[in-house]
């Protein structure tokens, strides 16, 4: 056997295992899905589902809100996270220590007990309006309203987000901003011509994850959300367990799984041209 | 220094077994009451496998009423497997029908416990055994016409009523009938919460009451779908109401959502579980001024059912154990855990608990609308919080 051919079974090999696991994990669930939701519950296989996805009004309003609640997340996140990693980065003393040492509690604490937490912060008669009614502020209704979702996406997001931009900003060479320095560039095109190149890839990690995080996200919106128009997730458990339709909820699962997918494909896209460019 | 290594590599281990442990747990379970299965053919004692959901007080009651019929009866074990309420009561359910359906027996579920609605799905589904007084001597103690409700395919073993629960400092004389309700509702805007229907009984007995307020007795046990026609007068008054409830129209997940409102002090009235608010009011999560009133006609209340699964091959044991559950002293343990009513009549329990429950015990209505109870919520949902 030739040295090449060896080597490409090795790495076949390397790769099936894995391969296999998506296949069963997240491949073949996805296929069931669909063909589920093809399905219009009197034996034969149409789009009703889908139709029904658009043209009712409670889905269609659930579906705009999901959007727009992950856009608003997704922007805001990126905003703070990208604004700290910075500041982390090229700032040294005592409050970029206590930053460093502090931002990532958050991960440490389940979801469930962070967001009854949040109830008990921001809810109507909670600490926050006592503290704010001493100064004679009455607080306006945050939680079920899609600011109590954004909130509670913004504490679950924001630390991995920071880790994941601080990790890649660290890796930029302190010699390749020094030396732009040097030469008098300012500090937005610094921004815009070196660190956020330098960085681009990671924030399109972390950008797919926020998005995909919060448009399936459950807990923080079951408990603080409104109960219309609805998170997807929340709508999806409504549907499937309380209404019991299955194939109404494998169409809400597999559009959601097109909304992730048209920014996985994006990235995918955007990675492959970097390795092409790399060749 | 020296320190991060052998910290870091206990990390690295606990981690892994937690992650191997997570990924065996399930194969495990089922290994384990397996193997029970096929000792009960020895002269071993007899282990069936008892499933029951519920919040924390249900699996308190079962903990102590298991040991107490098991000194009773050594032949027979009954293996406890308690699923928190909200995580896992359907696919219990369903891996019934699964197991059924795959000609796998009972799926090492023998009993089950849950409400009317799994009765109803059980009965059409046909994976309920069908019980009489012969096999479980103390069901001649509970009353007819709620065996009659469920063709004697389930055991109504406690109930509860739903009531409303208020704050006696703010409200001195609570509403006593509907209309006084829908009246107090309008006249004292957002101090009226009730949670979403399909969250908790509470809310869903509110939203079934009105929706059923002005149609005949007869028609809260019957599950034609006929009768969907007739629901639209208590939409209405459930859409009317919509803007004078908490939040101009916010709905709390949960039978616990609205007692938290309750409690904090952003409503006065709620309808709420009794056991709940005698409960909470015991532990001192609710405050003292808050009091219990039933409404005339009451709220639909009703018992949790306890049923045997068809395929089980435990059932004399089962039979023993439900012909336990529906005797006087366990049903004394279910009042005074539950805070509930008893299953069985009163005329069987004891005189001290018998003056307990003056006037109280028809406090509340059995609805068996089936299917129905799905679908009142599906038009909840788009109907009057989609608004």
């Amino acid at each position: 056997m030739s040295k090449e051919a060896r080597q490409s079974i090795t790495g076949l090999a390397m790769v099936l295992p894995s391969f296999a696991i998506l296949l069963i994990v997240v491949i073949i669930p996805i296929v069931q899905s669909f063909i589920m939701s093809l399905s219009n519950g009197s034996g034969g296989y149409d789009l009703s589902r889908y139709t029904y996805l658009f043209t009712d009004k409670g889905m269609r309003s659930n579906i705009v809100f999901t959007l727009k609640v992950t856009a608003i997340t997704c922007v805001a996140v990126i905003l703070v996270s990208y604004t700290l990693a910075i500041y982390m980065r090229f700032n040294q003393g005592p409050i970029v220590n206590l930053i460093r040492k502090t931002y990532m509690i958050p991960l440490f604490i389940p979801g469930v007990i962070a967001t009854y937490g949040l109830i008990n912060l921001l809810g109507n008669h909670g600490w926050l309006a006592r503290m704010l009614e001493v100064v004679g502020i009455t607080l306006p209704r945050i939680i079920f309203d899609e600011k109590g979702i954004i909130i509670a996406n913004l504490w679950f997001n924001i630390p991995f987000t920071t880790m994941l931009l601080s990790s890649a900003l660290s890796g930029i060479p302190s010699s390749i901003i020094e030396s732009a320095k040097d030469v008098g560039v300012g500090r937005l095109t610094l921004f815009t011509r070196f660190i956020f190149p330098l960085s681009y890839k990671t924030f399109l990690v972390a950008l797919t994850f926020v998005f995909m995080g919060v448009i399936g996200s459950f807990t923080a919106p079951y408990l603080i959300g409104a109960n219309s128009p609805q998170m997807l997730g929340v709508s999806m458990q409504q549907v499937f367990s309380v209404f019991q339709e299955r194939e109404q909820a494998a169409a809400i699962a597999f559009f959601s799984f097109l909304l992730c997918s048209v920014l996985g494909a994006f990235y995918i896209r955007s990675m492959a041209e970097e390795e092409k460019a790399k060749i | 220094m020296r320190m991060k290594k052998p910290f870091l590599s206990l990390l690295t281990v606990v981690g892994l077994s937690v992650s191997l442990l997570a990924g065996c747990g399930n194969g495990s379970e089922v290994k384990s009451t397996t193997t029970g299965g096929n000792a009960a053919a020895s002269s071993d004692p007899v282990k069936f496998n008892f499933y029951f959901t519920g919040s924390q007080n249900v699996k308190d009651l079962w903990d102590s009423l298991e040991p107490m019929f098991e000194k009773q009866h050594p032949d027979i074990d009954v293996n406890l497997v308690y699923i928190p309420s909200g995580t896992g009561a359907e696919p219990t359910y369903d891996r019934i029908v699964a197991a059924k359906k795959a000609g796998k027996g009972s799926g090492d579920i023998d009993l089950y416990e849950d409400g009317i609605t799994s009765v109803a799905q059980g009965t059409k589904d046909g994976v309920w055994e069908q019980l009489n007084a012969k096999d479980i001597p103390n069901l001649s103690k509970v009353n007819t016409d709620t065996m009659k409700d469920v063709d004697n395919f389930a055991v109504p073993y406690r109930s509860s009523a739903v009531v409303l629960a208020y704050d006696s400092s703010k409200i001195s004389n609570p509403p006593t009938t509907l209309d006084e309700l829908l009246q107090w509702i309008k006249a004292n805007p957002e101090q009226f919460a009730y949670n979403d229907p399909s969250t908790g009984g509470s809310g869903s007995s509110f939203v079934q009451t009105i929706v059923y307020k002005d149609l005949p007795e007869e028609d809260i046990h019957n599950s034609d779908p006929a009768i969907m026609e007739k629901w639209d007068g208590g939409f209405d008054t459930l859409k009317e109401i919509g803007p004078y409830v908490y939040g101009q129209g916010i709905y709390p997940k949960k039978n616990q959502g609205t007692l938290d409102l309750l409690m904090n002090g952003e409503v006065s009235l709620i309808p709420a579980w009794s056991d709940m608010v005698l409960q909470q009011l015991n532990e001192g999560l609710l405050p003292d001024t808050i009091k219990m009133q039933q409404i005339t006609p009451g709220f639909n209340g009703g018992p949790t059912y306890l049923m045997v699964n068809q395929e089980s091959d435990k059932k004399e044991a089962i039979n023993e154990f439900l012909n336990f559950v529906l005797s006087p002293e366990a049903q004394e343990v279910i009042v005074d855990k539950m805070n509930g009513f008893p299953g069985i009549e009163l005329s069987n329990m004891s005189q001290e608990m018998q003056n307990k429950f003056d006037g109280v015990a028809e406090g509340f209505r059995t609805f068996n609308i089936g299917d129905l109870g799905t679908e009142i919520n599906k038009r909840w949902q788009s109907d009057v919080a989609a608004k």
